[in-house]
């Protein structure tokens, strides 16, 4: 029985990548009559955006990307061992845990001409009266969209590479390398990181697929003209006439993405030629207390400003009257929070809905398939669950969204909530992977000779022995359903407004105090997941008896 | 080459148990002092202390010199203290050759490989710098591992139950190949096994030094 839920599921989440994927190759080629009849490369390449919103998307996405990974391996560097070390362990999740169009959102707040920032230091400082007007806010070069995506994935890169320090053997790497001479960050350059970057590359390149094809954050921190090409493809895509033009670029990402991905291939294969070069030559590089304190310095900094991005929201959502420069606002109120909140009732519910649907499926689905793999009863394709992740959201959404309007699936609730599994499950899998495969055989064994059948082993031991790991996969689950944008809007048909979609359809036209409390209502809801997930577990183990 | 000297450590557990009062010890070159007690007695924490590794949350006070040096307030990776664990801990990035080219200090790199291959052929692992490490047996990995030790030009040498994770057989010849090889400095050597023990050396018993 096992194995046969095992395949149904694999083909229930293969199924959407499939049709996708052929849903984006067809219109292209206008081999989509009712949709697209015509090919859309020469009309996308004509398009005088084309180029200038590739560049700028190439742009951003891999300065974001080279910047998050020298940020972790810096923070890794400076702060692995220190007191710092364990803040970040505890502040990670929670940071990793609010949306990014939230994050977003509380940037723009900050860096803002008017934003927390220029007020702190006005007029003091600069003498502002009014918020100067040197600078906007989305920047025209892609650097606030650069800056949101760091401080964005770097959390993540890093909660990756923490974790993969006890497979590596950090403290005896560090040990043995410095008793054979070696200063810290050597021991770090040359026997640490060379062994740990094959263990995040796939991480990496999740990132750099994902930076590529943003969209709800590429709107709200992206410049307009030209945005970034995934942006392009929304506005083209959303057009009734330029289906094929929109799956033709979406292909167009897709390829540019894999072209990336050699490139990083490329360059990880000169650079390790050349690191293994200089490990051979015995220097022993000298300690900089100087260099490592102002590392922690750009590290401190960093979290501080994923930090305040989220405290300004608060503050912007209780703000009555807030004019520049005052530092805080002058009047406060709660009329946002409590009159708004009516209004948002009906996308809330949608939000929690949909976010309860996956959590549940995921956390079933996922058992289900690590069950199976644990008796052997499946072939080895746990592949199958990277390529949402590693297909740019764009290319696949774009695909399903056109056989679901063939097949009249579109605008409907469980075609929403299915496309969130879709993005929830790979996470869920991959979170409780790790525990199910390390946890003890003899446990089974043990239940299983006082003669507790399969059923009563997995409810009665395997599961309560797992609360923890169930407890963050499902928060995992949860907070990557409030924060999808994409699939609801193209799956949803304008029909099923979430608190993603009112944030990013509202920005820009909506008073700053309600664009505030919805980010903060959507950076509120995976965070109490997350508090529940660190409950739970410890709520259970006080009740067990000892 | 000089001598080891502690003098007067005593450690403390976070709980307050004492792991050592006032130990004080002199190892001379060729000398071999072994620290021997159960598990939990402390030995490793005492190379800890000497190698500048231990844990912050054990208290310690007391002097460590090399020679005419003291230690207290030098760097790990400057106090020229070799050091081997029960694992070999050969990076697994790197070859055989990479691995003791790691360890060596300075040279041109005819040198340097020159005295890879020498060492090498000295440790009866002629032919091996290309190996992977993994490919090894275990009694060849604890001999690399030694080799890139000594490469690195300890002043004194570490030994963390290095021997305990060979077979009996590998064993004798490993420990043999150890003193011989470091015959010229003073050798620390933490273990729990009387088998290990060379005759020339003196014992220390942890067990008799804590609380």
């Amino acid at each position: 029985m096992i194995r046969t839920a095992g395949y149904i599921l694999a083909v229930l989440f293969s199924l959407p990548i499939i049709a996708g994927l052929l849903g984006s190759v067809l219109p292209a080629f206008g081999l989509l009559p009712p949709l697209a009849a015509t090919e859309g490369f020469t009309e996308l390449f004509a398009d005088p955006r084309f180029w200038p919103s590739i560049f700028l998307s190439l742009k951003t996405a891999v300065i974001a990307t080279l910047l998050a990974l020298s940020l972790t391996m810096l923070t890794l560097v400076c702060a692995h061992g220190t007191r710092l070390w364990r803040w970040l362990n505890g502040l990670l999740p929670p940071l990793l845990a609010v949306p990014h169009a939230a994050i977003a959102v509380g940037l723009l707040f900050l860096i803002a001409p008017s934003g927390w920032f220029v007020r702190l230091f006005s007029p003091s400082i600069t003498g502002w009266e009014r918020p100067p007007t040197a600078w906007v806010v989305p920047d025209s070069g892609g650097w606030s969209l650069i800056l949101g995506l760091v401080i964005k994935e770097t959390p993540f890169l890093l909660l990756a590479a923490a974790a993969q320090l006890p497979a590596v053997k950090v403290d005896a790497a560090l040990r043995i390398g410095r008793t054979l001479g070696y200063a810290p960050a050597r021991c770090w350059s040359r026997l640490i990181l060379p062994q740990l970057y094959p263990r995040i590359r796939l991480t990496l390149l999740i990132i750099l697929a994902f930076n590529l094809s943003v969209v709800d954050m590429a709107i709200l921190l992206g410049p307009g003209n030209p945005p970034t090409f995934s942006v392009l493809l929304l506005s083209l895509v959303n057009d009734p006439g330029s289906r094929a033009v929109a799956s033709a670029g979406a292909l167009v990402l897709a390829a540019g993405v894999g072209l990336v991905f050699l490139s990083t291939f490329m360059l990880e294969k000169l650079i390790s030629y050349l690191a293994a070069r200089r490990r051979e030559s015995g220097h022993r590089g000298n300690a900089l207390p100087v260099w490592r304190g102002l590392a922690q310095g750009v590290v401190i900094g960093g979290l501080l400003l994923s930090v305040l991005a989220i405290v300004t929201l608060l503050i912007w959502s209780f703000a009555r009257r807030w004019r520049f420069p005052n530092i805080l606002p002058t009047e406060w109120t709660m009329q946002h929070w409590g009159s708004r909140l009516g209004e948002f009732a009906s996308p809330l519910f949608t939000t929690l809905t949909l976010a309860l649907f996956t959590m549940i499926f995921a956390i079933v689905a996922a058992i289900i398939w690590l069950e199976a793999e644990r008796q052997n009863k499946l072939p080895k394709i746990d592949w199958i669950w990277y390529v949402p992740l590693l297909v740019p959201q764009v290319t696949l959404l774009f695909g399903w969204q056109a056989m679901a309007l063939l097949t009249g699936t579109d605008g409907k609730w469980l075609s929403v909530a299915y496309s969130h599994w879709v993005y929830a499950i790979p996470y869920v899998v991959l979170i409780l992977a790790v525990a199910w495969r390390e946890l003890d055989p003899n446990w089974n064994n043990a239940a299983s000779v006082l003669g507790a059948g399969y059923w009563r082993v997995l409810f009665r031991v395997r599961l309560p022995l797992m609360i923890k790991p169930v407890c963050q996969a499902a928060a995992v689950a949860l907070a990557v359903s409030v924060a999808q944008y994409l699939p609801t809007l193209l799956l949803g048909a304008g029909r099923h407004q979430t608190i993603a979609i009112e944030l990013v359809t509202s920005f820009g036209g909506v008073d700053r105090r309600v664009i505030a409390v919805l980010a903060s209502v959507q950076s509120v809801l995976p965070l109490i997941a997350f508090v529940l997930a660190l409950w739970i577990p410890v709520y259970f183990k006080v009740k067990r008896p000892a | 080459m000089y001598p080891l000297r502690v003098e007067d450590l005593t450690l403390q557990l976070p709980d307050g148990t004492y792991l050592s009062r006032e130990l004080s010890f002199v190892i001379e070159p060729g000398d071999i002092l072994v620290l021997m007690g159960p598990s939990g007695s402390g030995k490793s924490t005492v190379l800890s202390w000497l190698t500048g590794t231990l844990d912050k949350r054990i208290r310690a006070s007391g002097e460590v010199w090399l020679g005419e040096t003291r230690l207290y307030d030098v760097a790990v990776e400057k106090r020229k203290l070799g050091l081997m664990l029960q694992q070999d801990y050969l990076f697994p990035h790197m070859s055989v050759g990479q691995n003791l080219k790691f360890g060596l200090r300075g040279g041109s790199k005819a040198e340097r490989e020159a005295r890879v291959t020498e060492s090498l052929e000295s440790a009866g692992l002629a032919g091996m710098t290309d190996r992977d490490p993994m490919t090894l047996s275990g009694g060849q990995r604890a001999r690399v591992s030694l080799l890139r030790t000594l490469l690195s030009e300890p002043c004194a040498l570490l030994l963390d139950e290095p021997f305990s994770r060979l077979d009996v057989t590998l064993r004798e010849q490993i420990r043999e190949f150890t003193w011989r090889s470091a015959a010229d400095l003073p050798i620390l050597l933490v273990t729990h096994d009387d088998a290990d023990i060379p005759a020339q050396a003196s014992i220390l018993n942890m067990t008799e030094l804590g609380e």
